[in-house]
């Protein structure tokens, strides 16, 4: 049975109700989880990761492996510790990883089946036929092992805060707070750190210490959080926990401002701290360890320093008559406290021998007749659902206890997850039998028990001498103590069976149900590397990171290996310290702020006329025009291809990238920069021009406009401008600094239109009627300036369908007006706009390339037959010297051709690869030989039929003949002509005319 | 997240800056001159060491400058920061910096983390 500690001064009288499991229970405000269901007689909370065995409350803190919840109240959130979150008026919890209830888990057979699921089971057992892991195997793992369920419909308001500080320190403990005391009013801006809600570490959680400074503790810790609260250089920071420790002193903490409390939907719930600071001090204490015996994860084992805090700082008592089993003197302050309230320990196990032990414990003990074991151990506990019996080995005769409680302290390990994530080097320390930190890596200082020094009366020295690098003012502690002030331990790791049965086990690793003997069979099977052993078992992978286990098992690994536990090493510690909420690390960057979303001038005119959005790069571009409601995507696009060469189309072409290139060496600039040569080009003309990489490869292609020798005006595919931008910049700093050139990206100063189609000229007539528009005055590949209204244009004769074609560039301000006016000239022109797949089946007609569709990076322009392009008789430009590589001059490179199919019906498909079998092998024996693939495949509404365009190997030697193309789900490929990749007017008498 | 100081905007955070891979890589001024094995060195070919590197960052989400910084690529320690006009800084200058942080040998890594 429960007790209640009415001294507790942290829990609120303010009754409070929630449900577990669907039943109503009562706590006080400031219960955890785990506190108020301990006070509620709770023992059973969840079911273990694999063999679904029953487990209850172990910690009370940070590091617990078995009590995780699902809040339901909070969209569903999975895997909560319950021993650190908060109960709240109305919160609804229910257990994880059972099925139908907790008490009946049909799962639970897997308890049963264990023999067979010991270390390694997946890796060997679920290896074939092919297709059952992904189709049986994997969704039965996941159904049947694991944890909670994914929240649902959780939209975050999580935020993140920077910090610039002198000194940050991790853990308002005792250390912690004396650390503090020595900046108040000093020059230095400090961050104090705490993960509760309330400050004073072991101070409020145990009755170790008597008093501090002739004050009881809790007298201490307000008159220090005065004192620091009204000192202007330090700022405390609480419900906030310290994950992470990155280079150059980098923290990230993350703050839960709704402890305790029911988040409200309008505001930010978590608040990740990324906090840069010149020194950080780590005093985040120590955490306690347990002891391997059989059973040691029945409900009812808790660490004997959690039910300690349990008193001290929820004012429960969790069994007024536990069995408590120790290997330390640390335990003194949890008897001493148990009797001070009343209630009677039923029996002391502890594993040093009887003149190790200190006398007050043996006086203790002996005056209020509680059974006391010295030189004794834990044999193991047995139980339905809890413990019921506690089988105790005393050297070689065995006593049986009936309890229902068994308080468990293996130790103390400091907490140097934080330290050696700084790359800080560990040593094992004989005296405490555990890791503690030596060198830092960083600006890091360590005290108190996190430091290793378990010495209360040292702790005021070590502070002084290890802050005196810092101006900071001297503090004195004169600490009164109800435990012994040395430390004194026996090395216990686990306990022996009395009797081998497969069925019995002791855990390593509750989180993962790891057993010591997963651990001998793991290095049994060769896996006698701390790291592999950790991996091959998932021995502390959970989401605890075995804080309360991971040294114990390093010391039965090093004595299964024979080794030196320093020799052994521990596994890589690694961020975060604790789990961490994705929301917090996505922060606002989510849903409409995850990524910007661009839209052109014209975009309220795409929204009215159905258009179909894309997306590329960040822009959205109109992808098709719905012209009826039923219209689909293919009636769309071969509707609009062929109203465009029967009579004309409009493109909004505004989020093509546009660069404005200016200075007296421009010309140079470019002729470096490009394949073309610009120098003979005439002023006000423009030109197709590519962009390679120094390897040779095409990186990017646009139209080059040439105003005079010091300005060009390039453009670059929608999302490639700012790579294009970015990569002149470079070459302009790095390589050719000497060259005056500037850049300027405009590609948002103007709203393009791209017009194009037979009826074009006579559309722009009627939109601009002073401009003449006649071949002679406006050939191809020039442009123009005019003022238009209020404003001034520029028209260059360009075209990417191969249609006589204008592009229109105007100030966005004006964009839209214009748009509308060309719509009302067009309309008896039958003038329809049309989307990007238009653009790209038409352009795959006239064979023009698309660079990420046609080209991938591996494409030369010599491949795609554009040798036309290429400066040959430039001493240089990027790429150049690449293209008479060997390998860039192989015959057999991949080339671009036309696909033509034989039998007009056969539909070529993008991305279908090329063979010369017109049909496949049932069983495939051998590879086939593979000759390229269809890049782009499109139905030609114009030749009606469809139309592909290849990268084939050796491709230009081989048109006119005939290879097979496959289909999905058919082993028949479909029998096509290699032709030339230009389909409709090969001899440009659209584009001139 | 480490702190780079960018000689023209102060100590930024890593996350406003580029990488550039190795400096001193200069282009040479006659590719056409080169014979296939020295051209391919200079396209293909980048020193990736453990430990002092010379290498280019740009303050891309800041002033966009290019830059030279000397970075030990075990300790993540950036030892010099200089223009992309500035002298290379001579090897011997970095000769007493940390090698690594945990000691363990030149090339390769593992559990080096305990102390003996």
């Amino acid at each position: 049975m429960t007790a209640i500690n009415n001294d507790c001064q942290y829990i609120s009288k303010n009754k409070i109700s929630f449900t577990f499991d669907g039943k109503i229970y009562s706590a006080y405000d400031g219960d955890t989880v785990a506190s108020a269901l301990l006070r509620n007689n709770v023992r059973l909370v969840g079911r273990s990761f694999k063999y679904h065995r029953p487990r209850g409350i172990y910690t009370c803190g940070i590091e617990e492996p078995n009590a995780l919840v699902q809040i339901i109240s909070e969209h569903n959130e999975p895997n909560t510790r319950a021993t650190i979150k908060r109960v709240y008026d109305g919160m609804e919890i229910i257990s994880q990883n059972r099925w139908p209830s907790l008490r009946h888990d049909f799962g639970a057979i897997n308890n049963i089946l264990s023999p067979i699921f010991s270390a390694g089971f997946y890796y060997k057992t679920f290896m074939g036929p092919k297709g059952f892991w992904k189709n049986l195997y994997e969704p039965l793992i996941r159904r049947s092992a694991g944890l909670g369920k994914p929240p649902k419909n959780f939209r975050s308001k999580s935020t993140h805060q920077y910090h610039n500080t002198d000194v940050v320190i991790i853990g308002a403990g005792l250390s912690g707070l004396a650390a503090a005391k020595k900046f108040i009013n000093t020059k230095y801006k400090v961050l104090l750190i705490e993960q509760d809600c309330y400050l004073g570490g072991i101070l409020k959680n145990s009755n170790k210490v008597k008093t501090i400074n002739e004050l009881t503790p809790q007298e201490w810790i307000s008159e220090t959080e005065e004192l620091i609260l009204n000192s202007k250089n330090i700022t405390i920071l609480k419900n906030t926990l310290v994950t992470t420790y990155n280079f150059t002193n980098h923290l990230i903490a993350l703050e839960d401002k709704f402890a305790g409390k029911k988040i409200e939907l309008n505001k930010s719930e978590l608040t990740l701290h990324k906090i840069r600071t010149s020194n950080t001090i780590i005093t985040n204490g120590h955490i306690e360890r347990f002891i391997s015996f059989r059973n040691n994860d029945l409900p009812g084992v808790m660490l004997a320093s959690s039910f300690e805090k349990y008193i001290h700082r929820y004012g429960v008592v969790p069994e007024k008559e536990p069995v408590i089993f120790t290997n330390n003197s640390s335990s003194l302050s949890l008897l001493k406290k148990l009797i001070s309230l009343g209630c009677k320990p039923k029996a002391y196990i502890d594993s040093r021998k009887k003149d190790n032990i200190e006398t007050e414990i043996k006086k203790i003990l002996k005056d209020n007749d509680i059974s006391f074991f010295s030189d004794a151990e834990i044999e193991g506990c047995d139980g339905n659902k809890k413990i019921e019996t506690i089988t105790i080995r005393q050297g070689k005769s065995f006593t049986k206890l009936k309890s229902s409680m068994l308080c468990v302290s293996g130790g103390y390990n400091p907490d140097i997850h934080l330290f050696t994530q700084s790359k800080g080097l560990v040593k094992w320390d004989k005296n405490i039998l555990s890791f503690k930190p030596d060198t830092p890596f960083q600006k890091t200082i360590t005290l108190g028990s996190t430091s290793g020094n378990y010495n209360f009366k040292k702790l005021c020295d070590e502070i002084n001498e290890k802050l005196s690098i810092l101006k900071t003012k001297k503090v004195s502690l004169d600490i009164n103590l109800n435990v012994p002030n040395k430390f004194s331990i026996n090395e216990l790791w686990e306990t022996k069976k009395k009797n081998n049965s497969n069925w019995s086990k002791s855990f390593i690793d509750l989180h993962n149900d790891v057993t010591i003997k997963d651990l001998k069979q793991a290095i049994t099977e060769g896996f006698d590397r701390i790291e592999h052993l950790k991996r091959y078992t998932t021995n502390s992978m959970g989401t605890d990171q075995g804080k309360i286990s991971s040294i114990n098992s390093l010391a039965i690994v090093s004595k299964m290996l024979k080794k030196e536990i320093s020799e052994v090493g521990t596994t890589t510690y690694r961020p975060p310290y604790a789990p961490l909420s994705f929301a917090a690390i996505a922060g606002r960057s989510t849903y409409e702020f995850y990524d910007p979303e661009r839209k052109t001038s014209i975009h309220s005119w795409h929204l009215k006329n159905n258009a179909v959005f894309e997306d590329v790069g960040q822009w959205k571009r109109p992808w098709y025009f719905k012209a009826s409601e039923n219209e689909t995507m293919y009636q769309a696009v071969q509707r609009e291809s062929k109203m465009l060469r029967e009579n004309a189309g409009i493109l909004d072409g505004s989020t093509l990238g546009k660069i404005e290139i200016k200075g007296r060496d421009a010309l140079e600039f470019m002729n470096l920069m490009y394949t073309n040569a610009f120098s003979k080009m005439k002023a006000m003309t423009s030109r197709y021009a590519m962009m390679l990489g120094e390897d040779g490869m095409i990186k990017d292609d646009g139209i080059i406009c040439k105003i005079s020798d010091q300005h060009f005006i390039a453009t670059t595919t929608s999302s490639g401008a700012p790579k294009v931008l970015a990569d002149m910049e470079e070459y302009l700093q790095t390589e050719w600094p000497h060259l005056q050139v500037f850049l300027n990206s405009i590609t948002e100063q103007f709203s393009t239109f791209n017009i194009s189609g037979p009826k074009t000229r006579e559309i722009m007539m009627k939109v601009f009627p002073d401009i003449d528009f006649s071949n002679d005055a406006f050939p191809f590949m020039t442009f123009k300036n005019f003022d238009y209204k209020e404003t001034k244009i520029r028209i260059m004769r360009a075209s990417f369908t191969g249609e006589l074609g204008y592009e229109i560039y105007i100030p966005p301000k004006f964009g839209l007006k214009l748009w509308e006016e060309i719509f009302s000239c067009g309309k008896e022109y039958n003038l329809i706009p049309y989307g990007t797949e238009t653009m790209h089946l038409l352009r795959a007609e006239k064979g023009y390339i698309v660079i990420g569709q046609e080209t991938d990076g591996t494409v030369t322009p010599i491949d795609l037959n554009y040798n036309w392009m290429i400066g040959k008789n430039k001493k240089d430009f990027i790429g150049k010297r690449s293209l008479s590589r060997p390998d860039t001059s192989r015959e057999d490179r991949k080339q671009l051709v036309g696909l033509s199919p034989i039998n007009k019906k056969d539909i070529i498909e993008e991305g279908q690869h090329i063979v010369e079998l017109n049909e496949l092998p049932k069983k495939i024996t051998n590879p086939i030989k593979y000759l390229g693939h269809v890049s782009s495949g499109y139905h030609s509404p114009n030749l009606n039929h469809s139309i592909g365009l290849a990268m084939i190997k050796g491709g230009k030697n081989l048109l006119g003949q005939k290879f097979f193309v496959t289909a999905t789900g058919k082993t028949k490929n479909i029998p096509v002509e290699i032709v030339k990749p230009v389909f409709i007017d090969p001899e440009n008498k659209r584009l001139t005319s | 997240m480490i702190l780079i100081k960018c000689p023209y905007c102060g100590y930024r955070d890593q996350s406003e800056f580029t990488s550039g891979g190795e400096a001193h890589v200069i282009r040479p001024k006659n590719p056409q001159s080169l014979s296939d094995k020295d051209w391919g060195e200079y396209v293909f070919y980048r020193n990736n060491p453990k430990g002092i590197f010379y290498e280019r960052w740009v303050h891309s989400h800041g002033c966009k400058k290019w830059f030279n910084v000397v970075r030990n690529t075990a300790t993540d320690q950036i030892l010099k920061v200089y223009k992309v006009n500035e002298k290379r800084p001579d090897l011997s200058e970095f000769e007493n910096t940390l090698k690594s942080p945990s000691g363990e040998p030149l090339v390769g890594s593992g559990n080096f983390a305990v102390k003996k």
